[in-house]
């Protein structure tokens, strides 16, 4: 933020600018002021409320900052202790998997149903765009109604099981053994997130001539041949874009399954973030989920940095 | 371009309601349970449609729920005006004032999209504690803008770029100033993008459980995602309450999108791809 604050001077007196008459310099400062005007508000906002907690996540991670400390007023700096702390403990390395897991799965699920609903919604028939505004729902509804909805079908006594109980199927306590708990919040989240790849390609697909589709129909291609060879091709930007998306925004997910699984079975279905808000507000040891949040942050600005190079290419 | 085998679009209508309501199915459980009683839900027999309907569940969840919903629209509200207040002057001067910087601004806030809510609730809750913010509202609105607000600078500058800026040229020669220009000419020119991104910036608070449950200890101040967390409790679940309560915290966004899928399919998509 410091180039920020350096603006105003800098526009201020522009190269050149004091061989101007009086009146004239008067006008540019007075243009410049209300243009700062109108990202002001944002400014402030942004240093007090974006920058600022960034910076004091990465402060506190190199502290030991707990409720005692807090209050005591100094938080004593201890270097690499909580991210030492972190690496140490088993349970990280799980939640680093589960969200890698997480995250892989839900992205692939998600991408085909959105894909597959995309390129059947291309063609046009009646009552489209009803379906279309239905199909939005799973994920315009807040999480935690997706969540308690899949926390009810996966109960030990809940649809699933009756189901599969009546068709002579084992039936599996899933929120309750390790596994399992994971996987259906993985199903859960394909469900949350299908509408967000469906909508975007679609989109997409939409924007396609259908004069392109009539060339490759003379020259005889099937029906998937087409999708394979003109539909995917014309679609890479928008698909890298919507993966990445994705993929960043499925890294965040924190209350499915804070409220799915509270990251149990004996902390088996963490993710990277609820494991991070369970250090924090559990345990009280901001110090060290800060640090989990660091590492968090770290790993999206990689995905980041791996998405300019795809965009680059 | 259709797969040779169907001959009537009706077909592919038919085809089109059977997909939605197989993923649908969920919520349709939840609307049926919702009538239930909490025996015949987890009864060992499947049913797929209540035996007697019990509206009393839905009934109970309003009484309960009532306070909350005013709590969670006092701060959606607050929330999405104040959000449009400091994004929608800012996405302005970013594309057609050719403010210095904004280049910066605008990466920082894509980046600060990506950032897991985790790394503002615990500085912002220690910070918070200290200025006696926690256990307040306003508290509570300033937690939920870290997310709406760079989402809402991100699709405001999509729909902002497409606006005429000729009109505002056009006002100033007539002598009204920048503020006044914006007010009277980009406020109303560029309404639908306004009105689509207050309606998701009034949507995103109204989910948010993170910074409900760390900043909100005083239960007259709970908003409804955070009492109905709480159902979920040390001595079970109460899914008598919890099914219709939930259904209840849709509703705005299922009244939404039902009105106004069209806006939100132009608006997501101008958002995300630019």
């Amino acid at each position: 933020m410091k180039q920020l604050e350096a603006i105003p001077e800098r526009r201020a007196t522009p190269p050149g600018a004091q061989h101007r008459v009086a009146p004239r310099r008067r006008a540019a400062w007075r243009t410049a002021l209300t243009s700062y005007s109108f990202i002001l508000p944002i400014a402030v906002f942004g240093v007090f409320l974006l920058v600022y907690p960034v910076l004091y996540s990465l402060a506190l991670s190199f502290r030991d900052a707990t409720v005692e400390t807090i209050v005591g007023g100094d938080m004593p700096f201890i270097g690499f202790s909580n991210y030492e702390q972190s690496l140490a403990d088993p349970t990280f390395w799980q939640a680093l998997e589960n969200t890698v897991i997480f995250t892989f799965c839900s992205i692939l699920f998600q991408f085909t149903i959105g894909f597959l609903l995309a390129i059947f919604f291309q063609n046009r028939f009646p009552l489209k765009n009803v379906l279309v505004a239905l199909l939005l729902i799973p994920w315009i509804i807040p999480v935690l109604t997706a969540a308690n909805t899949f926390k009810g079908l996966f109960n030990e006594v809940g649809p699933i099981n009756q189901i599969a109980h009546l068709l002579g199927l084992p039936t599996v306590p899933w929120l309750a053994s390790p596994g399992f708990a994971l996987a259906a919040t993985i199903v859960a989240n394909i469900w949350i997130g299908f509408p967000f790849n469906f909508i975007l390609l679609y989109s997409g697909v939409c924007n396609i001539p259908p004069e392109v589709y009539e060339a490759a129909r003379i020259d005889g291609a099937g029906y998937w041949r087409r999708v394979g060879h003109i539909t995917l091709p014309i679609l890479k930007p928008v698909t890298v874009a919507v993966l990445m998306l994705g993929t960043i925004y499925t890294v965040k997910v924190f209350d499915l399954v804070f409220i799915m699984t509270g990251g149990g079975p004996a902390n088996t279905s963490h993710l990277l973030s609820t494991y991070a808000y369970q250090i924090g507000f559990s345990i009280y040891n901001y110090g060290e989920a800060a640090a989990i949040a660091i590492v968090i942050i770290a790993l999206i600005l990689t995905l980041n940095l791996f998405q300019l190079f795809l965009r680059r290419r | 371009m259709r797969p040779p085998t169907f001959r009537s679009p009706w077909l592919y209508t038919v085809v089109g309601a059977i997909v939605t309501v197989v993923l649908l199915s969920p919520l349709y459980w939840v609307l049926s349970g919702s009538l239930m009683t909490q025996r015949e839900l987890f009864s060992p027999h499947f049913s797929i449609w209540p035996h007697q309907f019990v509206f009393q569940n839905w009934s109970n969840a309003l009484v309960r729920l009532w306070p909350h919903f005013a709590t969670s629209a006092i701060v959606s509200v607050c929330t999405s005006a104040l959000t449009l207040l400091v994004t929608a002057p800012a996405a302005y001067a970013m594309i057609w004032l050719k403010v210095r910087g904004r280049g910066a601004i605008l990466s920082f806030m894509l980046t600060s999209q990506m950032l897991p809510a985790i790394v503002f609730v615990i500085p912002l809750f220690i910070l918070f504690s200290q200025v006696s913010l926690v256990n307040s509202l306003p508290g509570l609105i300033l937690g939920d803008m870290t997310f709406t607000v760079p989402f809402a600078l991100i699709m405001l500058s999509a729909y902002i770029r497409e606006f005429p800026y000729q009109l505002v040229e056009a006002a100033q020669v007539d002598g009204a100033g920048q503020w006044r220009a914006f007010f009277s000419i980009v406020l109303p020119v560029t309404k639908t993008g306004m009105i689509t991104v207050a309606i998701f910036s009034f949507l995103m608070p109204w989910g948010d459980l993170i910074f409900a449950l760390t900043f909100i200890t005083e239960s007259g101040l709970q908003p409804l995602t955070l009492e109905l967390y709480k159902a979920v409790g040390v001595y079970g679940i109460d899914w008598s309450f919890l099914l219709p309560g939930s259904l209840l915290t849709a509703l705005p966004g299922v009244i939404f999108v039902v009105a106004a899928s069209r806006f939100i399919v132009a608006g997501f998509t101008r958002g995300a791809l630019h």
